[in-house]
């Protein structure tokens, strides 16, 4: 097993250097140049210079052929790229060009901001999505599992900033239950200690504070909730419906053990393994995507951040944000691997 | 009791059924399932008034434009107020919103359809190729060519450090070499040892008229390529890289990675259908492959290549058939996946250029006027979202369940 772990850890190493590399690549060729966007349209050629020298921006992207011919081994490697690598070595993820705040001081509040939300939308979807799933495959072909099935694949062809924007409509404009946007109400204090507010405000025991939160939070997670909501309580029927075709279920009903025991006990125990998979790859999806329900909610997340920062070319924002949702992404996969090959003994991997 | 004559018999051999091929039995099994009839139904719905908006019904969206009508809630019948009939309610701009659904429709099923021919065809091809070399042997022409490319693209490191292209070229050779003589001291640490110190030497010494450290490094890189390719490389290390570069596109999300193609290429309808397109190509890719590794070790494959059938035609006219179903039941779906896609990047002001009719886009045009009570701006172009990507969905799950009987749950 160990050895299975050590190779696999060795195969995402490959992987997390394209990563790098892409996300490297990307922030150079967006169109626009960072100096002059860091300045402004009126800077002088002098000061941008000068900026562009203080950023290495000058140096070639990736090798110095000139230096090498003035025979300068240094010269040759010290180009932006391995400045960049040299930078995330050191974890120094730059500072943000137009508020000229540390990339990982702002990642530090809106990272769990992005994690509460997803948290808590993963949690809705599997609370509904699972039961769902099992009742459909129990009641194979019946009128429940017919418009439950139905009904999850509106879930998930849900465009969810759409979804949204009617709960908006519904809950925010019309009936006036909850606010339209935001984390926090006005004049509501939370003492950040995780970050996460309903976990901060519980350990503050201000049942006030973690009602608003809640407030806040929960029409987008509901939106964000949707398509895996719908992708979860199908996973969960066919894998149900495939365990219930087995001779161990047939002998567990033949000896006379109730139909809820043998569903819970017995058939659900052995078709989780493919539903904790999807859970896991849903989970990697959800902390990315939230852009569009970021955007929707005003939630201060770092999909939002991250988007404004390619629109507003600000470099260090998409570099330093793109990493870290790249990086959850492949730790999320890795993650299902593994608890994939511990779950289930039958796979072997060498 | 009367006399039968045998015309009157109807003889009926239950043993032998009519025949029918493999695509009518799907199509029965198709037409008899009801989610799958509905999702035809609406997907017919769109695609042909989509198609029939576009040719017959003039909409020039430049023009479109009538601020007496701004924001009125939907209509059945003309009144006093609003002289004409809004189905649909009109938008800030007076835009009657049912004519811009009808036609925003003709753009969407455009990027479906183009977004997912790109990565149809580029992952598809990289699957097909991965899937198939992984398990059968190259022919010598194949592996001439797979040596000769890894050498030609490592031989552009030293041919553009001496600014000259002849190493390149020369790594090209020293790969077809490798290729040509496969058995030259093979299983013998001398092949290593010979083919490193060709590479040395043919990336060192053209490169010592630019500097005596350009030859050095060139001679590095030049030993190391030749030690790669002095290894009997085969359709695996293919396979690998090119798997583990989609692994790498795969570890990036979907709408990210998609805004930053579109910011780098500048936004516009096209622009969107090119990175909704390359955003998905590793889920072909990945599809594609599995899809051959599960039929390569049949029996009709073996017989193919035992009658020396080239494999080209294995790969077209053996392979491919055979893994039609899955890809086609993802093509849907992935017709669904697009629309979406497209649909955001739209709403975020990076798909459709205004004025031009885009579902996505018409929504981001009209949500700020849903606290001032328009609703009807933003329920309709969404719930044509949200329909038509339900009726490829409904389609895909019924094609899933006709094409493949054993999946049928």
């Amino acid at each position: 097993m160990s050895n299975y772990i050590i190779r696999r850890i060795i195969s995402v190493l490959p992987t997390l250097i394209g990563v790098t590399f892409v996300i490297f690549m990307f922030q150079r060729l967006i169109p626009g140049d960072p100096a002059v966007a860091m300045l402004g349209e009126h800077a002088t050629e002098e000061s941008i210079e000068r900026l562009r020298e203080q950023f290495g921006l000058n140096r070639p992207l990736f090798l110095d052929r000139e230096a090498l011919a003035d025979g300068d081994l240094a010269g040759f490697f010290d180009s932006q790229y391995v400045r960049y690598m040299k930078r995330l070595f050191s974890l120094d993820m730059g500072e943000s060009i137009h508020r000229r705040i540390p990339v990982a001081e702002t990642l530090a509040i809106r990272f769990p901001a992005t994690i509460e939300l997803a948290l808590l939308s993963m949690f809705i979807a599997i609370i509904i999505g699972i039961p769902v799933g099992i009742i459909s495959a129990a009641k194979r072909n019946s009128a429940i599992d017919s418009i439950s099935m139905v009904g999850s694949l509106v879930g998930v062809s849900m465009p969810i900033f759409w979804l949204g924007l009617m709960e908006i409509m519904l809950f925010a404009v019309l009936m006036q239950w909850l606010p339209a946007g935001g984390r926090l109400g006005t004049g509501i204090e939370i003492k950040p200690i995780t970050n996460l507010y309903l976990v901060d405000s519980l350990l503050m025991g201000n049942f006030q504070a973690f009602k608003d939160v809640f407030a806040h939070i929960i029409m987008p997670a509901i939106a964000l909730a949707t398509i895996p909501m719908g992708i979860i309580a199908r996973m969960t029927r066919s894998s149900m419906l495939d365990v219930l075709q087995e001779d161990y279920v047939r002998t567990a009903r033949a000896k006379g053990l109730g139909r809820g025991l043998v569903l819970f006990r017995h058939a659900l125990k052995n078709a989780s393994l493919p539903v904790v998979t999807i859970i896991g790859l849903q989970m990697g999806t959800l902390l990315a995507g939230a852009v569009l329900t970021e955007t929707i909610f005003s939630w201060p997340g770092i999909g939002r951040w991250v988007y404004d920062g390619i629109l507003g070319r600000d470099y260090p924002i998409v570099q330093g944000g793109t990493l870290v949702i790249a990086l959850v992404f492949v730790g999320v996969n890795f993650f299902v691997d593994i608890m994939y090959a511990l779950l289930d003994p039958r796979i072997r991997y060498d | 009791m009367a006399n039968i004559t045998p015309e009157e018999v109807i003889v009926t051999d239950f043993a032998v059924r009519e025949h029918r091929s493999l695509w009518i039995d799907a199509w029965r099994r198709l037409i008899s399932s009801n989610t799958a009839r509905l999702g035809m139904f609406i997907v017919a719905l769109f695609v042909l008034s989509a198609i029939l908006a576009h040719y017959f019904w003039e909409y020039d969206p430049k023009v479109d434009l009538d601020y007496t009508l701004k924001l009125k809630p939907p209509t059945l019948v003309a009144n006093e107020d609003v002289p004409s009939v809004h189905l649909f309610g009109t938008d800030k701009l007076g835009r009657d919103i049912f004519r811009r659904v009808v036609h925003g429709g003709w753009n969407s099923l455009r990027v479906g359809i183009v977004a997912v021919g790109i990565s149809l065809t580029v992952g598809g091809l990289i699957g097909l190729f991965a899937g198939f070399y992984e398990n059968i042997n190259m022919t010598s022409l194949e592996r001439i060519f797979l040596f000769g490319f890894t050498g030609l693209i490592m031989g552009i490191l030293p041919a553009w450090a001496a600014a000259q292209p002849l190493q390149a070229v020369l790594m090209a050779g020293l790969g077809v070499a490798a290729a040509y003589f496969p058995n030259f001291h093979k299983d013998s640490i001398n092949r290593l040892w010979i083919f490193a110190a060709a590479g040395g030497v043919v990336t060192a010494v053209p490169s010592l008229f630019a500097g005596s450290l350009v030859t050095l490094v060139c001679g590095v890189w030049g030993i190391l390529t030749g030690a790669l390719l002095s290894r009997p490389l085969e359709g695996k290390f293919f396979s690998n890289v090119m798997m583990r570069l989609m692994d790498i596109v795969l570890s990036f999300p979907g709408y990210l990675l998609a805004i930053a193609i579109v910011a780098f290429l500048g936004p516009g309808l096209e622009k969107g259908m090119i990175a909704i397109g390359i955003v998905s190509i590793p889920v072909y890719a990945r599809l594609t492959r599995s899809a051959v590794l599960a039929v390569i070790q049949k029996e009709y494959i073996l017989a193919a290549q035992a009658v020396g059938e080239k494999h080209g035609r294995i790969i077209f006219r053996h392979l491919t058939p055979n893994i039609l179903s899955p890809i086609i039941v993802q093509t849907t779906m992935g017709l669904a996946n697009a629309i979406l896609s497209a649909a955001a990047l739209g709403f975020l002001g990076l798909g459709a250029i205004p004025p031009e009719p885009e579902w996505g886009a018409m929504l981001g045009d009209s949500y700020r006027y849903l606290t001032s009570g328009a609703w009807w701006a933003v329920l309709f172009p969404g719930l044509a979202i949200m329909l038509s990507v339900l009726g490829f969905n409904l389609l895909g799950d019924g094609l899933r369940d006709a094409l493949d009987p054993k999946l049928r749950t």
